[in-house]
């Protein structure tokens, strides 16, 4: 009995708890070991993770036939099929890279990406705002950055020996048409978009995606907030005016409204300036943006505002200073932007948007009246999404409409109005080729038909990048782009053809825990610009070309030192073109060879301050002196400023802020402007291009009241 | 008669084999997971920490309907963040918590306990980068963590992490730390008297409570 109680028992163990040992390794595609996987018998709770040389080894006592799972960040899972029957199993786990964001290379020839919330970014939000001498400028910020050209009297973006309105601003994919307020003449403009409305931006040198058209030279891509998580209210009180705004919070909604008044004549009052105001600039703003999620992947944003600016000054002869004549400007702007987005399911989403832009300017110069008024209309669809995991798409539409009219209103003569329409439709499609998590491939084409000149233009852009180390990448960016020419140019001659540039764009890029290093050298092509047919402005064709070529470092560290942040830019650029009046190739007057830039941030704990000190230096510039025989040969001295800023929080939910340009006062000259007319010895006079005022000292105060009262108006500086 | 003697024997394997299907699924998942929650408590190196994580995935996978391995999965993930030295890396272990706190809150929404975890996702986060995060990092903590204490005013975890941020605000911005003492007491109060019905209830978070407490009397 003994015996049988023995023989059963050992049935039971057999049979109850037979084992299966499961061992096996874990490799990666290059038989890399991959330690740290997750080895599970699916259903059950056996499994083990792998140990350093990849090796793992279980035992288990289920049986029959199971599914061996192994899965780790960064890889495919991997499934098989295991027969579990006591006899050991063992596997080799070869184990298919993932393409993912956080490893995977990135296209970087010409762009500097800045956002809260992509991980390998060069710039953030913040960093914009509180860049020392921008007054929290984007442009005046985006000016610290290599490929740009600082033109002091202008305060616009300048690339790579583009001029200012080759540059165009988008937000939320959908094109402004006028992105900066207006400006005295020689006085610098800000743009019309503060940088707290954006979660992400995006600045582009060049090589950038086929979804942007009109741009010859750079796009400026502003990705706005999604909605706000708390109700606040937000007072600014400001040396040149104040401003308030409340936003109010609801689950997965809010709306934010903002007014703003400037007035800057106060402060002329006490600083002398080189302008002659009859009424230095007022303006009021008024802005507002609403947010809705819809359903669980949708949403909805709407963002609108509204300028109303006005001011005169009296223009003083370059031959007679007490010959002089009133110009007086009032402008109007109503910009209006909807944007929807959508998941349509985990792989694939589609956004897309509309968005309204009209913008008077009504011009008195002397007894004169210009009225100048555009108005522009831009619709796009875009789907996004991915066909494989190494594939992924971007496909869209759009149409941009607009009108300009201007109308001359002559004290002494005729009046005369000259008009014209253009309707662009267009449509792109962008891959991204992944090969390995190394190397990618973007290709795409941008086709656009233009009914000015009732013309259809296919412009190609590819882009290639890959990855040298773990922290390091080189990429390669070729593209075409056209432009419409200037309205004061189309509105000569409304069949002129686009302006069109080409670039080639080298780029090495190494990010390693908040060290930055890049190197960017590029070429590009001008065909097609517009140009005086000989020397008349009033005939106007497309016989102007040019080039521009240059090398650009950069180098950002927020690490080495304590509390310190600082980055460095250097631009060198040779560019030249005929265009225009040009009798010949010659360097424009807004390009400069060397542009360097010096921003350093230094927090300091024990008076709870930032303190910020920006140096820029940007060498001569030429300019055109008549008496001269040789066009654009005149050369301007260098340029340099150095401006500093101090954010002071005293209580979580008060800020003062005050910011100085130019501390050392110095008297940077622009430029030369030369009358029209010589004088009784033959000579044309001329005289100097200042600074309205050696120096702009700003002081503010920001409070915000919350029901939190820990939070505060830094990142809207 | 001896060979009688063996059908008693039998039921009783059987009841035995039975029974152990009932419930002794559930005292092998509660086995299972007091034995990991104390590796997962007591863990040092990320290797560690994952080996832990990737016991409590498999549990939860097999299991399907418990939120506690996906809670202490979390947990893993985010000590994981706090050990790793690489911004961006640290932002993936984030990202890892925040996936399997989600799937714990689809078994077991609105709990106290699981939202105080994403408060603690939200602050690590924060420290990640915290001059430009903070401003918006810091205020949806705080909203998360309030959240937390909303539905259940006793839970100590979800006060000594507002404690903890209370703290940092306060500090970064040289104002008195008197309110997140008093959280910090609150919090210590609750450690004290905090029981739950089950056995695999969270226990972490008194240390960081008393280590506060300490920079408090101080």
């Amino acid at each position: 009995m003994k015996l049988f109680y023995s023989a059963f028992l050992a049935c039971i163990l057999v049979t109850g708890y037979s084992q299966t040992r499961i061992s096996g390794k874990i490799t990666d595609e290059r038989g890399v070991a991959v330690p740290l996987a997750n080895i599970v018998l699916v259903d059950t709770y056996d499994g083990t993770t792998s140990d350093t040389e990849g090796n793992f080894e279980f035992t288990t006592t289920e049986t029959g036939t199971k599914i061996l799972l192994v899965k780790f960040i960064g890889y495919k899972d991997f499934q098989r099929e295991v027969v579990l029957e006591g006899k050991p199993v063992n596997i080799a786990v070869p184990l298919e890279e993932m393409i993912n964001e956080l490893e995977a290379v990135m296209i970087t020839a010409g762009a500097f990406a800045a956002s809260d919330e992509s991980r390998r970014t060069v710039f953030k939000a913040l960093d914009i705002a509180t860049t020392a001498g921008a007054t929290a400028d984007i442009a005046g910020a985006l000016n610290t950055l290599p490929g740009t050209q600082k033109v002091g009297e202008s305060g616009r973006l300048f690339v790579r020996g583009g001029d200012s309105n080759e540059a165009k601003t988008f937000i939320d994919g959908m094109i402004v048409l006028d992105a900066y307020s207006p400006s005295a003449p020689n006085t610098p403009s800000r743009g019309r978009f503060l940088p707290f409305m954006f979660k992400g931006t995006s600045f582009s040198t060049g090589g950038y995606s086929a979804e942007y058209g009109q741009a010859l030279s750079s796009a400026l891509v502003l990705d706005s907030k999604d909605q706000s998580e708390m109700t606040r209210t937000d007072i600014g009180i400001l040396s040149v005016g104040g401003d308030v705004a409340h936003t109010q919070a609801w689950s997965g909604g809010s709306i934010i409204g903002k007014i703003q008044y400037t007035n800057i004549r106060p402060y002329f009052g006490l600083i002398n300036q080189e302008v002659d105001w009859e009424k230095a600039p007022v303006s009021l703003e008024g802005s507002s943006a609403f947010r809705q999620q819809i359903g669980k992947d949708g949403m909805l944003k709407v963002y609108g505002n509204f300028n109303h600016t006005n001011y005169s000054l009296y223009q003083h002869s370059i031959d007679d200073y007490n010959s002089k004549f009133l110009y007086e400007l009032t402008n109007n702007y109503r910009y209006l932007n909807g944007f929807y987005k959508q998941s349509l399911n985990d792989k694939w989403m589609v956004r897309g948007g509309v968005s309204y832009t009209y913008q008077q300017n009504d011009a008195f110069a002397d007894h004169d009246n210009i009225v100048e008024t555009e108005k522009g209309i831009h619709a796009k669809t875009v789907f996004e999404g991915s066909l494989s995991d190494k594939v992924e798409l971007k496909t869209g539409v759009e149409v941009l409409q607009r009108s300009y009219d201007q109308e001359y209103i002559i004290s002494d003569g005729d009046d005369y109005a000259r008009s014209f329409d253009e309707t662009i439709a267009g449509g792109f499609a962008e891959a991204d080729l992944y090969t390995s998590n190394k190397f990618v491939t973007r290709a795409g084409a941008r086709l656009e038909y233009n009914d000015l000149m009732n013309q259809f233009s296919v412009d190609p852009r590819i882009s290639l990048a890959y990855k040298t180390g773990t922290y390091s990448q080189v990429s390669f960016a070729y593209g075409k782009f056209r432009q419409t020419a200037k309205n004061e140019l189309v509105r000569i001659n409304p069949t002129l053809d686009p302006e069109k540039a080409e670039h080639f764009i080298l780029n090495y890029q190494r990010i390693e825990n908040n060290r930055t290093f890049r190197v960017e050298t590029y070429y590009k092509k001008y065909s097609d610009l517009v140009k005086y047919e000989n020397g008349n402005a009033a005939a106007v064709n497309n016989a102007g070309s040019g080039y521009a070529k240059g090398i650009e470092l950069f180098w950002r560290d927020n690490r080495s030192l304590r509390n310190t942040d600082y980055w460095i830019s250097y631009s060198f650029l040779d560019t030249k073109r005929n265009y225009l009046n040009y009798p010949y190739r010659s360097t424009p007057t807004f390009a400069s060879k060397h542009n360097f830039s010096v921003v350093y941030k230094y927090f300091v704990q024990s008076i709870k301050s930032q303190l910020g000190f920006t140096y820029s230096y940007t060498s001569g510039r030429p300019y055109n002196n008549p008496n001269a025989d040789k066009f654009n040969g005149g050369k301007t001295p260098a340029y340099s400023d150095l401006s500093f800023n101090w954010s002071y929080l005293p209580k979580p939910y008060l800020i003062v802020y005050l910011s100085c340009t130019n501390l050392l006062g110095r008297d940077n000259i622009f430029g030369y402007e030369y009358s029209t007319q010589q004088n009784a010895e033959g000579i044309y006079n001329g005289r100097p291009i200042r600074q309205a005022a050696p120096r702009f000292l700003f002081v503010g105060i920001f409070i915000t009241l919350s029901k939190d009262k820990s939070v505060n108006q830094l990142p809207s500086l | 008669m001896k060979t009688l003697n063996i059908i008693p024997f039998l039921i009783a394997v059987v009841i035995v084999s039975v029974s152990n299907l009932v419930f002794a699924n559930d005292s092998k998942y509660m086995e299972a997971m007091q034995k990991n929650i104390h590796s997962v408590y007591t863990a040092q190196s990320i290797a560690d920490l994952q080996t832990a994580v990737n016991t409590f995935e498999r549990i939860g996978a097999a299991e399907k309907t418990k939120w506690e391995p996906f809670y202490y999965a979390s947990f893993g993930y985010i000590m994981m963040s706090t050990k790793e030295k690489e911004a961006a890396k640290k932002d993936a272990y984030l990202d890892l918590a925040t996936t399997s706190l989600n799937k714990a809150k689809e078994i077991l929404p609105n709990d106290s306990e699981i939202i105080a975890m994403e408060g603690f996702i939200n602050m690590i986060r924060v420290s990640v980068d915290p001059a430009s995060r903070g401003p918006q990092y810091a205020a949806l903590t705080m909203q998360t963590l309030n959240k937390a204490i909303a539905i259940d005013g006793n839970n100590p975890r979800a006060l000594a992490l507002l404690a903890q941020m209370q703290l940092g605000i306060a500090q970064f911005s040289g104002l008195s730390t008197a309110e997140a003492c008093a959280t910090t007491d609150r919090s210590l109060e609750k450690f004290a008297t905090f029981k739950s019905d089950n056995p695999l209830a969270p226990q972490w978070g008194q240390q960081m409570a008393e280590g506060m407490k300490s920079k408090c009397q101080k």
